[in-house]
């Protein structure tokens, strides 16, 4: 699975998330648009600690050197 | 002042503090009790005190005000007498509501009267039995005393005649006959004092009586063993019953003195052993009595406490509204016709039309012909600060709240932190173990929030179950980023597929010395969980986390600006849109938006460049070639430019914001002298008309000058000093709050590595010893150590470090924060002060 491929997940799931809010607690526009920005929020922050993490490990320039023991 | 900025963006719940409005009730005397009682069960209008110069007693309704007061006294009085006798008060306040206060006054009245007479005669009853229990163990002692006296004088006696009849020997003094006699003659006038002193005060007791009468006296004492209940104080104390004998009257004067001063309760005691007895057999009856008297009183008592307790909860919060309502009655001024009362207060606008309709009720039941008159006042003063909150987000409201409430319909930070306060402690705090720990102890909380927040709790519990959503969503957010650092209390596993990384070769004899070759994707969620346990663990999580923390720092510092740009747009200063949000957005993003963009292209093309020295260069000498270290293409001139961006955007920031508010002052001024002049004109031809377009166009006119400055002297060394300071304080502040990112790091590290130790060196260390009791102990150790040292204290210190990267670093990139709360005149709120 590459990049793109769980960014897209990351983005369906936003979507999906935002939608369920918006079925399930329709409270008026401005209340739907605060648990928009809510769940727009929470996608993008855990999108971005995923993309870290994974970009970090893409190209290594470090490798994981074993312990003598193991 | 309520118009302004509407419809620049959809308006977001929580994002922006309800539009308010100043209003002025004019309420008819005889209706306005119960129009403010009304208005306090709707609980959406803050009354301003009208009479601030007023003392209390010079208010209109200070009798009233000392009238409920002793109402809420009587009834403080009854709480305690309730305590006392252990009744709890009961909840059943419906069996006869008692609507008239002056009825439930004289009722109050009456019953106090009932309980202080009972309480007077119970203590007269409680304090008599005392006595005659004490006289009792008087008579019974002291009654000892005299006939084991008796006993030995008559022994003595015998001994005596006996001595006498036997042998008339020369060795008898003949002074002991005259001294017998001399001693019958004595006798006679030998006087005895009977009671009972407190114990510990027997042995001064004796010394004092001793010193007093040079030795001429006998005391006599027995320790009573079962504690006496002193008539006086009424308190239990461990006593002795003393008898002492003397001889004359001044030294009778001296005793009964001394007896005063310790205390000693004195009983007069008959010698007469018939009448002793006859006594004990009296003072026995009366005790009976009496208990019998007492126990009826108590009974009594008992039953009007109960009365009192059935009603007492209706009638407390009867009287705390009464109170409260004559409060704010007390805050109103009088009309010069005596006949309104004038309100003016802070009140939302969506409230105008609940308002109206309670002030309507209020005439209907109070039969008045005059309606209450609603207007609403123009000010320029600046509107309380009220968002509507609900349970999930006033805690945290509140967390924004304890830095400073927002400034009147300014962006409320409290939006974002709703995510971004869970995330950024759940990256500190990532392991999904103890993520879901905190989850399940959080949803003890809110499975049981309707029975716990009805009871009492201690404090700490009151704060957790406070912040029990908040909790909620910090350990989701540590089950997410835990599953990405891929640690369940420390132990990584193969979730999401294989490693990535292979042995070199088959033998796969290098593996420990250079280290494994990525031989397939990379790992798809998280952190590889080779990494864990190798020897260049540290070095690749180092790395890793602080990148990240420079990364997600520099993602909420942009937030942070582009929110001061929505409140630039929002109070239609273009301003602060274009030399203050501009140049901040681009001076950050020169520098440190462009290491972000460093290290993702390092990232992204396994670069071997250094960054810091990549960064440092950058300042020290730009037009030196980057050789090894330049990342792509374009790298050299697209840093001088960012940094001539950068070193434009200070003056940029600095310079032009107060000379452009110092001429809009002086349009402002001008428009000012303009409309004077336009009004003298108007004066001269119809007198005394109304000009509100002309007002108008003059509040609008001042209102753009800043916000809030108005006909104010303009200082312009101020402004400049203030914009000098806001320069310095954002350029320094870029700097030092990303490095202040990296407490993310730092915690996170810290978190990682505590837990790998409490799970080597105490589960692993016991799981080694191959015993069952070792192996137990070990697991003891580690469940306290991890609840108490990962689960508590590590989940404070993150919770303060989240704190403050949210405080200081976010909110103070647009959050003014001098706004003062909205406190409604609310009788909910009152029943919640009081408990």
């Amino acid at each position: 699975m590459g990049f793109l491929v769980t960014t897209l997940i990351f983005i369906v799931v936003g979507i999906i998330a935002s939608l369920c809010a918006r079925i399930c607690f329709n409270r008026g526009p401005s209340a739907n648009l605060l648990q928009l920005t809510l769940v727009i929020t929470t996608t993008v922050c855990c999108w971005m600690m995923w993309a870290i993490v994974y970009l970090a490990q893409m190209n290594p320039l470090i490798v994981p050197i074993l312990n003598e023991s193991e | 002042m309520g118009e302004r900025g509407r419809g620049c963006c959809p308006s977001m719940d929580l994002m922006r503090s309800e539009p308010m409005q100043l209003v002025q009730l004019i309420i008819p005397i005889e209706s306005a009790h119960l129009a403010v009682s009304y208005l306090g069960d709707l609980g959406l209008i803050q009354f301003k005190d009208l009479n601030a110069e007023k003392s209390p007693f010079q208010r209109t309704y200070a009798i009233q005000i000392k009238r409920s007061g002793e109402m809420a006294r009587k009834l403080r009085f009854f709480r305690d007498q309730m305590s006392k006798a252990g009744l709890v008060t009961g909840a059943r306040s419906q069996v006869e509501a008692i609507a008239n206060l002056d009825d439930l006054e004289v009722k109050l009245g009456d019953l106090e009267a009932e309980l202080v007479e009972i309480n007077a005669n119970g203590d007269k009853l409680q304090r008599s039995y005392n006595e005659l229990a004490e006289y009792k163990l008087v008579l019974q002692n002291a009654g000892k005393f005299f006939h084991s006296a008796l006993s030995s004088a008559e022994a003595r006696q015998r001994e005596y005649s006996a001595n006498q009849g036997g042998e008339e020997s020369l060795e008898i003094p003949l002074l002991s006959e005259q001294e017998t006699t001399a001693d019958s003659s004595k006798q006679v006038r030998l006087g005895f004092i009977t009671g009972l002193v407190p114990r510990e005060k027997s042995m001064a007791f004796e010394r004092i009586l001793f010193r007093a009468t040079r030795g001429n006296v006998f005391l006599r004492q027995v320790s009573v063993d079962e504690p006496v209940v002193d008539p006086v104080s009424g308190d239990k104390v461990e006593k002795n019953v003393f008898a002492v004998f003397f001889s004359g009257e001044r030294a009778k004067n001296k005793i009964l003195k001394i007896c005063d001063a310790f205390g000693a309760n004195r009983y007069s005691f008959s010698e007469d052993i018939s009448k002793q007895s006859q006594m004990i057999t009296e003072v026995s009856r009366r005790l009976s009595e009496l208990k019998t008297t007492l126990d009826a009183g108590l009974v009594q008592r008992g039953n009007l406490l109960q009365t009192i307790g059935e009603h007492f909860e209706h009638w407390n919060i009867l009287v705390r509204k009464e109170k409260a309502i004559y409060h704010t009655l007390n805050m109103l001024s009088m009309d010069v016709t005596k006949k309104c009362l004038v309100a003016e207060g802070w009140s939302p606008i969506f409230a105008t039309k609940q308002i109206q309709d309670a002030l309507h009720q209020a005439t209907l039941d109070c039969n008045t012909q005059v309606e209450a008159i609603f207007q609403v006042l123009r000010t320029r003063e600046m509107p309380p600060t009220y968002f509507r909150t609900n349970k999930f987000t006033t805690a945290f409201q509140e967390i924004v709240d304890a830095y400073g409430v927002a400034k009147y319909q300014e962006a409320n930070p409290g939006v974002f932190t709703i995510v971004t306060f869970p995330f950024l402690f759940a990256v500190m705090f990532g392991d999904w173990g103890h993520g879901i720990c905190l989850l399940l102890a959080t949803l003890f909380f809110i499975v049981r929030e309707k029975k716990l927040s009805s009871q009492k709790l201690g404090d700490i519990t009151e704060m957790a179950f406070g912040g029990r959503y908040v909790i909620v969503l910090m350990s989701i957010f540590s089950i997410y980023t835990g599953l990405i650092y891929n640690e369940f209390f420390s132990v990584p596993f193969e979730l999401f597929g294989p490693s990535a990384y292979v042995c070199r070769d088959a033998t796969c004899s290098e593996a420990s010395t250079i280290g494994l070759i990525k031989g397939r994707d990379t790992y798809p969620f998280g952190v590889d969980p080779v990494w864990h346990g190798s020897r260049s663990e540290l070095p690749f999580l180092n790395s890793l986390k602080m990148k990240m923390s420079i990364l997600l720092g520099v993602a909420q510092m942009n937030l942070g600006i582009i929110l001061s740009y929505f409140n630039a747009l929002f109070f239609k200063n273009s301003i602060n849109t274009w030399f203050q949000f501009v140049p901040q957005m681009i001076f950050l993003n020169s520098l440190f938006g462009y290491l972000s963009l460093l290290i993702i292209v390092k990232w992204c093309t396994g670069s071997q460049a250094d960054l810091y020295h990549v960064m440092i260069y950058m300042f020290l000498s730009p037009t030196d070639e980057l050789g090894e270290n330049q990342l792509f293409a374009g790298q050299k001139p697209l840093q001088m430019v960012l940094l001539l961006l950068a070193l434009v955007s200070v003056p940029w920031m600095l310079l032009p914001k107060p000379f452009l508010l110092k001429k809009q002052h002086e349009v402002c001024n001008f428009k000012l002298s303009y409309v004077i002049f336009l009004l003298i004109i108007r004066h001269q031809g119809e007198a005394y008309a109304p000009l509100p377009d002309t007002d108008e166009s003059l509040q609008s006119g001042t209102n753009h000058n800043g916000g809030g400055h108005g006909h104010e002297e303009f200082e312009f060394s101020e402004v400049f000093v203030h914009q000098l300071i806001h320069t310095i304080e954002f350029v320094l502040g870029a700097v030092s709050n990303t490095a202040s990112y990296l407490r993310l790091w730092a915690l996170s590290l810290a978190h990682s590595e505590l837990s790998i130790v409490f799970y080597e060196k105490v589960l692993l260390l016991a799981w080694g010893y191959d015993n069952i009791f070792i192996l137990i102990i070990g697991i003891i150790i580690f469940i306290c150590a991890t609840v108490g040292v990962l689960l508590v204290m590590e989940t404070l210190s993150a919770f303060l470090h989240a704190l403050r990267l949210h405080w200081v670093e976010f909110q103070n990139k647009f959050y003014e924060g001098d706004g003062y709360k909205f406190y409604p005149f609310s009788f909910s709120v009152l029943d919640a002060e009081e408990e």
